[in-house]
């Protein structure tokens, strides 16, 4: 690697309970990442997996009725996972994590005008007041790529269209000063042309602010754009993680085989485009083995019982999956994957 | 912004012209004794023709209608018939209009200073006891019928305190009952508004975002929601207010105020045309000015509303 890097935030084996009209669900089982400074990191999964989940805990956002049960989340020495006076969070949320949320359309708040709203953050965080803190907030428009900003200053977010818009909530974000920024889908809500500009813009803002990104997304696209290292997530749990072009082309999980399967750009023409089948488990109950192995067609009977180590691939790459225990029976990837993975290998080889 | 009220101002005179005139029309479809009074049992038919004659009755309606507009302009509403004879009708309401307004405002004011901090309070108290309170009492003044804790609070408490039954214009302690009676309902109406917008804008995105910026809760609460949560209601309070100039029949009988209450009833029983046409003119302009200021109101705190051209962005 080229260089040697610092652990920024550190979670280990966090498990986030929710109570849910008497029951229990387990939305996140026993979770342990590391995030480097500097990095940007893509948490992958589909809808329920427990992506947003894990990020709003660290920020002290999970709503009322779920709690961390278990495991620690340190960051800057103290274990926020502790945490339960807003006062204390107050010191975390913006200050140190600031957060660029999914729908640009509904983020802001209507009845403030668009300077006010990144102002407010100026004021709260950077101590600046009056004169200076318009100054700054003008800089930052500019930074996202806003153009007349003064004008602009002055506008309410109905004027604004919704890249636009993102740009704002990008700006909301960075006048925090934050060591980390979350992306919690950033590109959704967004069409195909504008999703490349945001995600360049985030990518330079990286850089200019020294920012350790994490994207939260179950766009495999927008991974391959910005990501240093990719989480894969199922069912509360990390299955996958590994450097990017490890987990694109040598992932080892079969979960990650699926959904690198289903991605339209992979499928060959006339056939069907796969898609994994069955349902994710339900997180009320207790989940015994691998949790994606009801839908794994190359489930092992160990599966079913026991849950999977982490299997180190490389120094960088982890899996959570018997089919690398060395007494497992040899499993090669889905025959479209396989071409994949080759062309992945001699691209980087030719790098 | 003065374009927009001059173009609503302009509409709302065309709407009042084409209801006063529709309310004209029909007072002379009604029979003719309603301007006689009293005395038309005394009068020969002659007589009754030279009376309606002088009054401008057998004049064609399109000149009647003008002299009535004529005079309107000049704030004369005619006179009284048989409520109380030869009065000017401007008079009457002016001497019951003020008993109205005082309570009517009076309520209001009470409702909202209590109401509208008792919803935020039970938005942010969500689930807890003082929100199950609030909603005790709101679901207590809704379903049960108005007469029925009116009558319960004139016979009891006038009772346990020793107050006078009715009303005295000279003893302000006599003021107190029919005023909170009258801002029970709407106490509850209003916390319940407030509670309810409260509690989206609560569940909304950019309250999330605004959280998770660092924005402290009590910071969040009046910087970003209060208003936020306020807006519905900014439409509806100018047209409440204006129209606690119609009294309430119910409170003004009970406490027998001279309000504006039963002036209405009263004078259709009483066959009063000139009385009902002049409360018609009042209450319509009310509820049309009512429904201006509510529009401007809104257009003031919401920078969504566009004003002027025609276009109006959502």
């Amino acid at each position: 690697m080229k260089q040697i890097k610092s652990r920024i935030l550190a979670i280990e084996n966090l498990v986030i309970t929710f109570t849910l009209r008497g029951q229990v669900l387990t939305a996140i089982r026993g979770i342990s990442l590391d995030l480097y400074k500097g990095e940007s990191l893509a948490i992958v999964g589909e809808s329920g997996s427990g992506k947003s989940v894990l990020m709003k805990s660290i920020m002290g956002l999970l709503d009322k009725n779920g709690s961390i049960a278990q495991g620690q989340i340190i960051y800057n020495g103290m274990d926020l996972a502790l945490f339960n006076t807003e006062q204390q969070w107050l010191t975390i949320r913006g200050k140190e994590i600031a957060i660029v949320t999914q729908d640009p359309m509904t983020s802001l708040n209507p009845l403030k005008t668009i300077g006010k709203q990144i102002e407010e953050c100026v004021v709260l965080h950077q101590g600046l007041k009056g004169k200076a803190a318009y100054t700054e907030t003008l800089k930052l428009l500019t930074d996202v790529g806003i153009d007349d900003v003064e004008k602009r200053y002055k506008q309410y977010p109905h004027e604004f269209s919704g890249g636009m818009r993102q740009r704002i909530v990008i700006a909301i974000a960075l006048a925090c000063k934050p060591k980390i920024l979350i992306c919690d889908e950033p590109t959704t809500a967004l069409d195909v042309t504008i999703q490349a500009q945001i995600l360049q813009l985030l990518k330079s803002l990286q850089q200019k602010y020294s920012l350790t990104i994490v994207y939260i997304t179950h766009d495999l696209g927008v991974v391959a754009k910005v990501a240093d290292r990719i989480a894969v997530m199922y069912a509360g749990d990390i299955l996958e993680v590994g450097h990017t072009h490890e987990v694109f082309f040598n992932g080892k999980h079969p979960y990650t085989w699926a959904l690198l399967s289903s991605l339209p750009q992979l499928g060959l023409k006339g056939q069907p485009l796969y898609s994994i089948k069955g349902t994710p488990p339900n997180l009320f109950k207790e989940i015994k083995g691998d949790a994606f192995a009801p839908r794994n067609p190359f489930a092992l009977k160990i599966d079913y019982e026991v849950r999977p180590p982490f299997f180190q691939v490389s120094d960088t790459h982890f899996a959570r999956t018997w089919l690398l225990d060395p007494r497992a029976p040899k499993v090669e990837p889905p025959a479209t994957l396989q071409a994949f993975f080759e062309e992945g290998r001699q691209y980087a080889n030719e790098r | 912004m003065l374009w927009y009220v001059g173009k609503r101002l302009l509409q709302s005179i065309v709407t009042l012209f084409i209801i006063i005139t529709i309310v004209f029309s029909l007072l002379r479809l009604m029979p003719e004794e309603g301007y006689l009074g009293a005395a038309a049992e005394k009068m020969s038919a002659a007589q009754k023709e030279v009376y309606l004659t002088n009054l401008g009755l057998r004049d064609p309606l399109l000149v009647q209608l003008g002299n009535f507009y004529a005079d309107l302009l000049q704030g004369d509403l005619g006179k009284s018939v048989t409520y109380r004879t030869d009065v000017p009708v401007v008079t009457i309401l002016a001497d019951k209009i003020m008993y109205s307004l005082f309570f009517g405002l009076g309520a209001v004011g009470i409702s909202l200073l209590i109401g509208v901090p008792l919803g935020i309070l039970m938005a942010q108290m969500k689930g807890r006891w003082l929100d199950r309170l609030g909603t005790g009492y709101i679901v207590f003044v809704v379903a049960v019928p108005a007469a029925v804790y009116y009558l319960v609070i004139q016979m009891y408490i006038t009772d346990i305190f020793h107050l006078p039954m009715l009303f005295d214009e000279y003893k302000p302690i006599t003021w107190l009952l029919p005023l909170t009676s009258m801002a029970l309902a709407p106490t509850a109406s209003y916390a319940m508004w407030m509670r309810r917008y409260m509690v989206d804008e609560l569940n909304k995105d950019y309250i999330k975002l605004a959280r998770a910026k660092g924005v402290k809760e009590r910071t969040l609460m009046f910087s970003h929601v209060l208003r936020n949560a306020f807006i519905p209601m900014a439409q509806y309070l100018p047209a409440t207010i204006l129209f606690t100039i119609t009294g309430s029949i119910y409170i003004e009988s009970l406490y027998s105020i001279p309000g504006m209450g039963g002036l209405l009833v009263d004078a259709i029983q009483r066959q009063d045309n000139t009385i009902v046409q002049g409360l018609v003119l009042v209450f319509s302009s009310l509820g049309i000015i009512g429904l201006i200021l509510g529009d401007i109101a809104m257009a003031l705190v919401d920078p969504r509303i566009k004003l002027g051209k025609g276009e109006s962005v959502r």
